[in-house]
């Protein structure tokens, strides 16, 4: 058990390494070159060969790219993930600012994403094929099809616009994050309400619900005390998954509401050729992604003993 | 089939019709400016009204359709033929190239695909890249983001089909390496692999729109909706139909493909199709038993 778990975090820290070494190649060496961009950004069109040859070798752009790597690992490793070229700032600076942010972000929305779900899910299986249930069956297909972006603006149409209840932009107060809640909750929920639902009927036809009724319990105490139990790994397993896919949303949320955190940073780096940058926030995704990933997976171990065997050649 | 919603499928099919008619069905060019009627509502000359530059809206929408369409088949067929084929060479060869291939894949999974994409559009905004239109780096982006599921899934039906006993039988008979491939796995695989991916055909418009949105997609005046919408944004007030349009139609047809996919999925699929699917298939197992009476005499 001990050994399977240290097994899946030694992969998963495997993995973050070879996933930035990959973007590190790509970001730093395949766009081109980097020292041109510096002192074509520094000196205007000014810039001579000479200046680009200096800030390449004090920068060690010369350097084989391992060693780059490593360099840049053995920094980054310290929290020194160099300075921003579009800013200018040193990106662990920046980190700072931009992260409570983007977390806040994640974490209301995930809250909401959470109580969504299960009240869609469990709502659906209590009415059974009723037209609660057709109707949220809808909501929820609709829900995971409909382009964020396009819910941000509609509901800055309604809300904002039309009606004048929140602001359009920017955070002042707690009324500010319902929309950017709303709008990056609302396709995970609708998967995940889905998942619940499923779930739910799948579990309703085991043996243990018919025990529950043949006990005399009613369908919704079946439901609520037998069924809801065992819907909590595969819940957690696809809860997990759809969380890091909200890195997505966070991108595009940010930006319609001119949030200033990550996803948004990363948005303009892009933009501006900020390759270290760019690297840095890539580092920092790529680190949430596979260890929330592994939490999950752990989780799933710890609450199904199935799992947790060693799988058979 | 018969509770299935039908009339769900006509965004999908009109956005096909579209794409492909767009020429004849534009009423106006769609880069083309009119500063005489800047932000109209509808009007017979206008159907849909005009934007910020007076471009005829509904001319806008038949070109996106185009636009999405054209960049939409050709990464999934991109990213399939890719996947398909490092996945399979990987479950095929096994050993040590098997290991390298699979730990390429597990990063290019490391990440979401919409960032892996977003990240590649910025290495592609690098001088080394110019001589690329900004259409084809989205594009190129789009397929190498989108590759790794197929090859992993690939990979995992080569290794379960090479289990079976026909193909030891067909070793033993002295078929090739590649006679055993394209004749017996390459079909299986193909079989599940092309049905995830029209499952993908919604995700796909989605992340199309999503790049374009974000300003790292179609660049304008090519019309897309996904721009369009963040063109829009700044005219809200004055004219919310320029964001409203583009955001319904978008969201209209990835509902549509995304049910379509989830039949597929399910193979649920509808009559008309699983008829001729069942036939196909039905086709090819008469032939495999030909060819394999052919043999037993």
């Amino acid at each position: 058990m001990q050994r399977m778990f240290m097994r899946r975090v030694g992969l998963a820290l495997l993995l973050m390494l070879a996933a930035t070494a990959l973007t590190f190649w790509l970001v730093t060496a395949a766009p081109g070159n980097v020292a041109a961009l510096i002192a074509e950004r520094a000196a205007g069109a000014g810039a001579d060969g000479a200046m680009i040859a200096r800030i390449a070798d004090e920068l060690g752009l010369n350097d084989p790219l391992p060693v780059r790597y490593a360099r840049w690992l053995g920094d980054a490793l310290t929290g020194d993930f160099g300075i921003s070229l579009r800013t200018g700032k040193p990106m662990a600076e920046e980190f700072a600012e931009r992260i409570p942010m983007t977390l806040a972000l994640l974490s209301g929305g995930g809250v909401l994403v959470l109580v969504l779900s299960l009240a869609m899910g469990i709502a659906g299986a209590v009415s059974n094929g009723g037209v609660a249930d057709r109707v949220l069956h809808g909501l929820a297909l609709v829900g995971a099809s409909t382009p964020n972006f396009f819910v941000a603006a509609m509901l800055v149409i309604v809300f904002s616009v039309w009606l004048g209840w929140v602001p359009t932009f920017g955070v002042s107060g707690l009324s500010s994050w319902l929309l950017p809640w709303t709008t990056i909750a609302l396709f995970p929920a609708s998967v995940l309400a889905r998942v619940v639902r499923v779930n739910l009927q799948d579990s309703m036809s085991r043996p243990f619900a018919t025990t529950g009724f043949a006990k005399g319990l009613t369908r919704r105490a079946v439901l609520m005390r037998e069924a809801l139990p065992n819907i909590a790994i595969p819940y957690m397993t696809t809860f997990g998954a759809q969380f890091t896919l909200m890195i997505i949303g966070a991108i595009v949320v940010e930006r319609v509401f001119g949030l200033n955190g990550v996803g948004a940073f990363f948005i303009e780096a892009i933009r501006f050729r900020d390759f270290i940058g760019m690297q840095a926030v890539l580092t920092l995704f790529v680190v949430f992604f596979v260890s929330v990933n592994l939490l999950f997976d752990l989780l799933a171990m710890l609450a199904d003993p199935r799992l947790r065997r060693p799988r058979k050649a | 089939m018969k509770n299935w919603p039908w009339a769900i499928l006509a965004p999908a099919i009109l956005f096909v019709l579209i794409g492909i008619f767009s020429p004849w069905i534009m009423t106006h060019d769609p880069a083309a400016q009119d500063y005489g009627a800047l932000l109209q509502g509808p009007s017979a000359a206008n159907w849909l009204g005009t934007d910020y530059l007076g471009r005829d809206l509904f001319s806008r929408i038949v070109g996106g359709a185009r636009t999405s369409l054209i960049a939409m088949v050709v990464v999934l067929v991109a990213a399939l033929a890719m996947g398909v084929v490092i996945g399979s060479f990987a479950g095929y060869v096994g050993g040590k190239t098997e290991l390298v291939l699979i730990s390429v894949i597990d990063i290019a999974l490391a990440l979401p695909s919409l960032v892996i994409a977003l990240a590649l559009m910025g290495v592609f905004s690098g001088e080394n890249f110019t001589w690329m239109s900004d259409y084809w780096k989205m594009i190129v982006a789009l397929t190498l983001a989108w590759w790794a599921n197929y090859a992993r899934m690939s990979r995992a039906v080569v290794v379960a089909e090479l289990q079976q006993p026909y193909i030891e039988a067909a070793r033993v008979m002295g078929a090739s390496h590649i006679w055993i491939f394209t004749r017996h796995i390459l079909p299986h695989v193909l079989g599940l692999v092309v049905v995830y991916a029209s499952a993908d055909a919604g995700a796909l418009v989605l992340a199309i729109a999503t790049l374009s949105f974000l300003g790292l997609g179609v660049a304008p005046p090519t019309p897309e909706w996904g721009q369009m919408l963040v063109d829009g944004m700044s005219y809200i007030e004055e004219n919310p139909a320029l964001v409203i349009i583009p955001g319904l139609a978008l969201t209209a047809v990835v509902v549509s493909f995304n049910l379509l996919g989830e039949a597929f999925a399910l193979q649920k699929v509808p009559r008309a199709v699983r008829g001729r699917f069942l036939a196909r298939k039905r086709a090819a197992r008469a032939a495999e038993e030909t060819a394999r009476n052919e043999v037993q005499a």
